[in-house]
């Protein structure tokens, strides 16, 4: 064990920083992303280019980008503009809401794709033998194909996890101290960045093991009732 | 009273109050003071998530003298404009230097500190610091700083590398990658030179000042309508060296005085 010089708790706390953006980022995308990828699918044409336009400029965009606009160029924006008009605003985002919110809004565009690709994938006679039988359009999603399109979903989605719990290290720039900013801190507080780095990067490889035998388990779950080796 | 002795009268209170302590009434109670919290011995922050160094205990010694209460927030070098102006904060101490381009987006107090900037290389190296000497070399040093700007005008036969901190500028230099490093001469002897890593290495050449790349010191940076606020600091700087508080904090942290030319 390397020494830390009492800076353990800073990496701690680090973690704690990044695993709390991080899943709740991830709830969000999840709900986010259904929706979205429900309205690719089933929604008016408008709604859909709508759709349409906000995947394709999210996941094009930089997350880092898209961070410093919410947080930084918002405000600004806002209280210049107020400002101009001889009202004295401060226009307060909470950091942790902004990277929350940005981090959702650009990881649900990630999981839309990944809903939609296995809603595709289900084949559609599981969808008309389920009408035929008389369920509902409600309880035919719910029951057949919901069940069935996860577990196409879950491996593309559980993708999605270990690439958000890396780009939250991007929200340091918002003033939140995650935890590859307090490792950084510490390295160039202490001048040891070996020792600190090492330790963030066996914390954040604890996290992947982890999402890892969590993901294999929820994989198992919803392969339930299918022969194994069949798709 | 007529027109142009009451336009007088009020003319001579405005230059007053001007020159008097125009900042006293302007003054909030409390400033929120932004710094990076991770450049040695000038802002760092200890193993409890505090900010320390040189510019805390000097920034803390202005807030006394200004009768101001200040809290200090640290915030991620490449953020800290943009959280100036977004209102995160009230003021920068936190090593921003002073430059005509800063200049156009943010205002500043007068100087509080600066330092030379300088080459580091390893002891062996046979390297001369000048424009022939280095036409041809890797210079490495951090991105979006005076250095680069300074390289990139005035040695153009030099591949620069650019970094996001010194600390790997430096790491690079120890393996061999880069030919020298270009930084802030007392960061250099205090990150590196006085630690086991900086072993056989030396500052070497001229100490570089032009303030067309260096600008004119490190300020505090305020809003551009906050001038009243970088006013009164440029008035505790004077104080502060005048009653022999600036030498003091100097000394603890450098063993030197940093003000500078």
């Amino acid at each position: 064990m390397p020494d830390l010089q009492g800076y353990g708790s800073l990496l701690i706390d680090g973690l704690m920083m990044t695993l709390g953006v991080a899943i709740a980022s991830m709830i969000g995308a999840l709900i986010l992303g259904l929706a979205a990828a429900a309205g690719k699918l089933f929604a008016t044409r408008p709604l859909r280019i709508l759709i349409d336009a906000y995947t394709t400029i999210v996941r094009g965009v930089p997350e880092l980008v898209l961070l410093l606009l919410i947080y930084y160029g918002l405000p600004t924006l806002v209280q210049d503009t107020l400002g101009g008009m001889g009202h004295d605003v401060t226009l307060t985002i909470n950091p942790f809401a902004a990277g929350i919110g940005t981090l959702t809004l650009i990881y649900a565009a990630f999981a839309c794709e990944v809903y939609r690709a296995a809603y595709l994938a289900v084949p559609p006679g599981q969808r008309e033998a389920a009408l035929a039988l008389g369920l509902s359009s409600l309880i035919t999603f719910r029951k057949v194909e919901l069940p069935q399109m996860m577990r196409y979903a879950l491996p593309g989605l559980g993708n999605v996890w270990m690439v958000l719990v890396k780009a939250t290290a991007l929200i340091s720039i918002i003033q939140l101290p995650e935890l590859m900013r307090n490792a950084d801190i510490a390295a160039r507080s202490t001048q040891q960045p070996f020792t600190f780095f090492f330790m963030a990067c066996l914390l954040y490889l604890g996290i992947t093991l982890v999402s890892m035998w969590g993901q294999g388990r929820l994989e198992t779950w919803a392969s339930r009732g299918t022969t194994a080796g069949a798709l | 009273m007529n027109e142009p002795l009451r336009t007088a009268a009020y003319g001579l209170a405005a230059t007053v109050a001007l020159t008097g302590a125009a900042w006293a009434q302007d003054l909030p109670e409390k400033l929120v003071i932004g710094t990076e919290g991770a450049y040695p011995p000038f802002n760092y922050t200890d193993s409890e998530g505090n900010a320390q160094g040189f510019e805390i205990d000097l920034g803390n010694a202005m807030c006394a003298h200004l009768e101001i209460e200040c809290e200090w927030v640290t915030q991620d070098w490449d953020g800290i404009i943009p959280g100036l102006q977004a209102q995160k904060y009230d003021a920068i101490i936190g090593s921003l230097y002073i430059t005509d381009e800063r200049r156009e987006v943010i205002a500043f107090s007068d100087k509080y500190y600066q330092v030379p900037a300088r080459f580091l290389v390893p002891g062996e190296s046979d390297l001369e610091i000048s424009a022939e000497g280095l036409d041809g070399a890797v210079v490495g040093t951090q991105r979006a700083t005076s250095f680069e700007r300074y390289m990139n005008d005035n040695m153009p036969g030099t591949e620069l590398r650019l970094y996001g901190t010194m600390d790997e500028a430096y790491l690079d230099l120890g393996s061999g990658r880069v030919d020298a490093v270009m930084g802030d001469a007392v960061a250099i002897q205090n990150g590196f030179l006085s630690k086991p890593d900086g072993e056989g290495f030396e500052m070497r050449g001229p100490e570089f000042t032009g303030p067309e790349w260096f600008g004119y010191g490190a300020g505090v940076a305020v809003r551009q309508d906050d001038t009243a606020i970088a006013d009164a600091f440029s008035e505790a700087i004077t104080a502060l060296r005048e009653n022999g508080t600036y030498q003091e904090i100097s000394d603890k942290w450098f063993g030197l005085n940093v003000y500078g030319g």
